[in-house]
C-alpha cells in the first residue's frame, strides 16, 4: 500500500459570508477504514460533497487514487462509491429497480447487475423489501439500499456520509459487517459521523475536523494520545470546555418538585 | 359523578380552529379570508339563482343534480383535502377517554359548524324554496333539508373514518398533489356541460334526475317536489330512504371510529401487503434499447405513471393538448393547426428535466463524466417522451382533422406539430441544462420559492425560442398557402417539418450536453432546494 486514497490540497468553500470550509489539506491513506469526525456544522458534508464531486471548490486541489476530481472525472468517478446526507434517490423506483437503474448507468452488464443486486438485497436484509418503493422504507432502509447503490460496482473508495445517523442498531450491525468485509479485502472507506464511540470502535486512521479545518490526522492512536477516549482526545481539540453544571438547574431531578 | 357532555366542547373547538385561519401570515390570511368571502358570495347567488327558477318547467331536475354533485363533494372532499377539516381525522383523539356514542354525536355537532355546512344549507334552502309548492310541501322541506345536510356531513366523516390510514400515508400525501388536477378537469366537464345545456335546454337532465332522485341526499329534495304534486307515498319512501341512509352512514361511521380508537396506529405496522406483492413488469424493459438509453427510458416512464408531480404535469399537458384542438373543432370555430397544442403541451415536459429529478440528481451526475454520457442521458429522456408524444401528437391531429374534415391540411398540420415538437425537445434540453430549477416534492407549488424568476427563464424564454426556431416552417407554410399553385406541394410540409424537428432536436441535444456535463454541480444546487 503506501499511496493515498485521496489527497485534498488548500479546499475552500464560502456559502455568502459563511465559511464552510477553510483551507483543508489532507492526505488520505489507501486500504484503510477513515472517519472523519467533527461537531455538527464543521464541515464535514462539505468537504465529503467537494472530494466527490456534488459541489465546485472555490480554491483547491482534490485527487481521488492519483486522478483529479475536476479535470479527470471519467477515472475518478468509476472508482468511487458515495452515500450522501440529506439528498434523494429515485424513491419511486422499488429498491430492486433503484439497484437495476444506478448499475446499468454505471455501465455494467445487466445480467451481472441483477446477480450483483440479488447478492447485496439478501446480505443487506432488504430481499424482503426489494419490491416496495424506496419511499415507503425506513430510515434505516434507504441508508442500506443507499449503500448498495454505491457498492454495485465495486469501488476501490467509498465515501459515506453519517452512514449510521438515525438507523436501529440490527440494521447498523449489517452495515458495519459490510463495511468491514469490503475494507478487509483492500477497499477504502471514508465515512464521517459525530459519534466518537462508533468512530473509536470501527476506524484505524481518523481525521478531526473543526470549524471548517482539520484539527488533527493520523492513526486512532496518535489522535488519541493520552486522553483516556477518543471523546476526550476530541473535546480537547475542538477546545470546547467542559462546563460545570453546579449552580444552573439545581432543582433538576430529586427532592422538591 | 357525571360525565360533562363533551358536544359542547367540540362546538368550541371548531370555532377557535375556525377563528385561527385568521392568526395566520398576512398572505394566508387573506388567502383565507378571500375564499371564504367568495364561498359565501357564491352560495348567496346561488340561493338566488334557485329561488328564481322557482316555477320553471324542468326546476326539479336542476334541483335534484344539484343536490347529488354536491352530496358526492362531500364524500370527495376528505379524500383530497384531508388537511381540510383537522377534527375529521379521529386518531388525533385516540389518547383521550371518550366513549363512541357521545363522541359521534358531538363529532356530528361540531361538523355542523363551517363555511362548507353554511354553503350547504344555503342550497338545499334554495333547492326547497324552487321546488315547494304549499304548505305541508315547506313543512316536509324542512325535514328534508335537516335530513340531507346530516347525511352530507355524515357521508364526509364517515369516508374520512374508512381512509383514515389511506389519508394519513404516504399514497394519500400522493392523492392530495392529483386534487388540483381533478378539480381542473371537473371544471371542463362542467363548463361543456352548461354549455350542451344552454344550447338545448334543461330538458337534457330529467332522464338523469329519473335516477339520480333515488340516491341520498338528493332523495330528500325529490320528496318535497312529490309533495308538491300530491304523491305523499312517494314522499314518504324518498324521505326514508334518505333517513336509513342516514342511519346507515352512522353505523358505518361509528364502527370504523371504535376500530380507530382501540387498534394500534397504522403508521407504525409493517403494510404486508404491499410488501409482499412484486411490481409486476410491464415487459416494458424487454422491448427498450440496452445500455443507459434503455436504462434512462424506463425509469422516465415509471416516474410519469408513479411519481405525483410528474404524473399532474403529464395529464395536464395530455388534457390541455386534446381539449383546445377538439373542443374548438366541435364547436365550429377550431383550425387544424390548432392540433399543434398538443406537440407544444407535451413539448413542455422536456423543460427542466433535472428538477424533475430532485436532488436525486446526484445519483445521475456520479455516472456523467463525459460530454457523450450527458448527450446520451438527455437523448434518452428525449426519446422516453418522443414515445408518448409522436403517437399522441398525431392522433389529436387526426382526430381534429376528422372533425374539421380539413384532410388536404392534415399533412402540413403533421409537419408544424413535429416541427414544433422538436423545437421544444431542443430548447428544453438547453434549458434543463442553463436554468435548472427546484420542483417542490409536496403541496400545489411547481417551483421552489426564489426559483419563481429562474422557472420563467426556463419556460418562456425557451418556448419563445422555440417559436422563433419553428418561423422557416411558418413562413414555408404561409408561402405555400398564399401562392398560386402551392397547394399542390403542401404535402412537402409534412416531410420537411419532420426533418427540420428532428435536426432541431439533434443540434439542441449537441449543444445542451457539454454544457451539462460542465454544469453538474450548479445543476446539482439548484435542484436540490425543494
Amino acid at each position: 500500500m503506501g499511496t493515498s486514497a485521496v489527497r485534498v490540497q488548500g479546499l475552500w468553500k464560502r456559502f455568502g459570508e459563511q465559511v464552510a470550509v477553510a483551507g483543508v489539506d489532507l492526505e488520505l491513506p489507501a486500504g484503510k477504514f477513515i472517519g472523519l469526525v467533527g461537531p455538527n456544522g464543521a464541515g464535514k458534508t462539505t468537504t465529503l460533497s467537494m472530494v466527490t464531486g456534488l459541489l465546485r471548490p472555490d480554491h483547491g486541489t482534490v485527487e481521488v487514487v492519483g486522478h483529479d476530481v475536476w479535470r479527470d472525472p471519467v477515472e475518478v468517478k468509476a472508482r468511487i462509491g458515495v452515500l450522501p446526507e440529506g439528498l434523494r434517490l429515485f424513491e419511486r423506483l422499488s429498491g430492486r429497480e433503484l439497484l437495476a437503474y444506478t448499475g446499468r448507468l454505471r455501465g455494467l452488464p445487466g445480467a451481472e447487475v441483477d446477480k450483483r443486486a440479488t447478492q447485496l438485497l439478501d446480505v443487506l436484509d432488504l430481499a424482503g423489501a426489494q419490491h416496495k418503493l424506496v419511499v415507503d422504507y425506513s430510515t434505516g432502509m434507504r441508508k442500506k439500499i443507499g449503500l448498495a447503490t454505491a457498492l454495485l460496482h465495486n469501488p476501490e473508495v467509498l465515501f459515506l456520509d453519517e452512514p449510521f445517523e438515525g438507523v436501529d442498531p440490527v440494521s447498523a450491525q449489517t452495515i458495519r459487517g459490510v463495511l468491514e468485509r469490503y475494507t478487509a479485502s483492500g477497499a477504502t472507506v471514508v465515512f464521517s459521523s459525530h459519534v466518537m464511540e462508533l468512530v473509536e470502535s470501527l476506524c484505524d486512521w481518523v481525521a478531526v475536523m473543526a470549524a471548517g479545518r482539520i484539527r488533527a490526522t493520523g492513526t486512532l492512536a496518535e489522535v488519541r494520545g493520552d486522553a483516556p477516549s477518543l471523546q476526550r482526545a476530541f473535546l480537547e481539540l475542538v477546545g470546547a470546555q467542559s462546563r460545570d453544571a453546579g449552580s444552573d438547574l439545581d432543582w433538576l431531578g430529586g427532592g422538591s418538585r | 359523578m357525571t360525565t360533562p357532555a363533551i358536544t359542547p366542547v367540540f362546538v368550541r373547538l371548531k370555532l377557535s380552529l375556525l377563528r385561527n385561519g385568521l392568526r395566520q401570515s398576512g398572505g394566508r390570511k387573506a388567502a383565507y379570508i378571500t375564499s371564504a368571502v367568495f364561498a359565501l358570495l357564491f352560495a348567496a347567488l346561488q340561493l338566488i339563482g334557485l329561488i328564481a327558477l322557482r316555477g320553471h318547467a324542468h326546476a326539479e331536475s336542476v334541483v335534484v343534480l344539484a343536490v347529488a354533485v354536491l352530496g358526492l363533494g362531500w364524500a370527495v372532499m376528505p379524500l383530497f383535502f384531508p388537511s381540510g377539516d383537522e377534527t375529521l381525522d379521529p386518531t388525533r383523539l385516540v389518547m383521550l377517554p371518550l366513549r363512541p356514542r357521545p363522541l359521534v354525536r358531538a363529532l356530528l355537532t361540531a361538523s355542523l359548524v363551517g363555511i362548507g355546512p353554511l354553503f350547504t344549507l344555503c342550497l338545499l334552502v334554495g333547492s326547497v324554496i324552487a321546488v315547494a309548492r304549499g304548505g305541508a310541501a315547506f313543512a316536509v322541506g324542512v325535514l328534508a333539508v335537516v335530513l340531507a345536510l346530516l347525511v352530507c356531513v355524515a357521508l364526509a366523516r364517515a369516508v374520512a373514518a374508512a381512509n383514515v390510514r389511506l389519508l394519513t400515508s404516504r399514497k394519500g400525501r400522493d392523492l392530495a398533489v392529483l386534487s388540483g388536477l381533478v378539480i381542473a378537469i371537473g371544471a371542463q366537464v362542467v363548463n361543456f356541460g352548461a354549455q350542451r345545456l344552454g344550447a338545448s335546454g334543461l330538458g337534457e337532465l330529467d332522464p338523469v334526475a329519473e335516477v339520480l332522485r333515488w340516491v341520498p341526499p338528493a332523495s330528500a329534495i325529490w320528496a318535497v317536489h312529490a309533495v308538491s304534486e300530491g304523491s305523499y307515498g312517494l314522499a314518504l319512501a324518498q324521505l326514508a330512504l334518505t333517513a336509513g341512509a342516514l342511519v346507515a352512514l352512522l353505523a358505518l361511521w361509528s364502527r370504523h371510529l371504535t376500530r380507530l380508537m382501540t387498534s394500534p396506529d397504522g403508521s407504525t405496522l409493517p403494510s404486508a401487503e404491499s410488501a409482499a406483492r412484486k411490481r409486476s413488469s410491464t415487459g416494458l424493459g424487454k422491448l427498450l434499447p440496452a445500455g443507459r438509453t434503455g436504462t434512462v427510458m424506463e425509469r422516465s416512464l415509471r416516474y410519469v405513471w408513479r411519481d405525483p408531480k410528474t404524473k399532474a404535469a403529464w395529464v395536464t399537458s395530455l388534457a390541455i393538448g386534446l381539449i383546445v384542438p377538439v373542443f374548438n373543432a366541435w364547436q365550429g370555430t377550431g383550425s387544424v393547426y390548432f392540433a399543434c397544442f398538443a406537440a407544444g403541451m407535451l413539448g413542455i415536459q422536456m423543460y427542466n428535466q433535472f428538477g424533475q429529478d430532485t436532488s436525486a440528481f446526484w445519483m445521475v451526475a456520479m455516472t456523467i463524466a463525459s460530454s457523450r454520457d450527458a448527450y446520451v442521458e438527455l437523448r434518452a429522456r428525449a426519446y422516453a417522451l418522443l414515445l408518448i408524444t409522436l403517437p399522441y401528437a398525431t392522433l389529436v391531429t387526426v382526430v381534429t382533422t376528422a372533425m374539421l374534415g380539413d384532410w388536404r391540411r392534415l399533412p402540413e398540420a403533421l409537419g408544424l406539430s413535429f416541427a414544433l415538437l422538436g423545437a421544444m425537445l431542443a430548447t428544453g434540453a438547453w434549458t434543463s441544462a442553463r436554468f435548472p430549477y427546484s420542483i417542490p416534492q409536496e403541496g400545489y407549488k411547481n417551483v421552489a420559492p426564489g426559483q419563481t424568476g429562474l422557472a420563467w427563464i426556463s419556460i418562456f424564454g425557451g418556448m419563445m425560442a422555440a417559436a422563433l426556431l419553428c418561423a422557416p416552417v411558418i413562413a414555408l407554410t404561409i408561402w405555400l398557402n398564399v401562392s398560386a399553385d402551392g397547394d399542390a406541394w403542401t404535402w412537402l410540409l409534412l416531410p420537411v417539418g419532420t426533418a427540420y424537428g428532428a435536426a432541431l432536436t439533434a443540434a439542441g441535444l449537441k449543444l445542451a450536453a457539454p454544457r451539462t456535463a460542465r454544469r453538474l454541480p450548479e445543476i446539482l444546487a439548484a435542484v436540490s432546494k425543494g
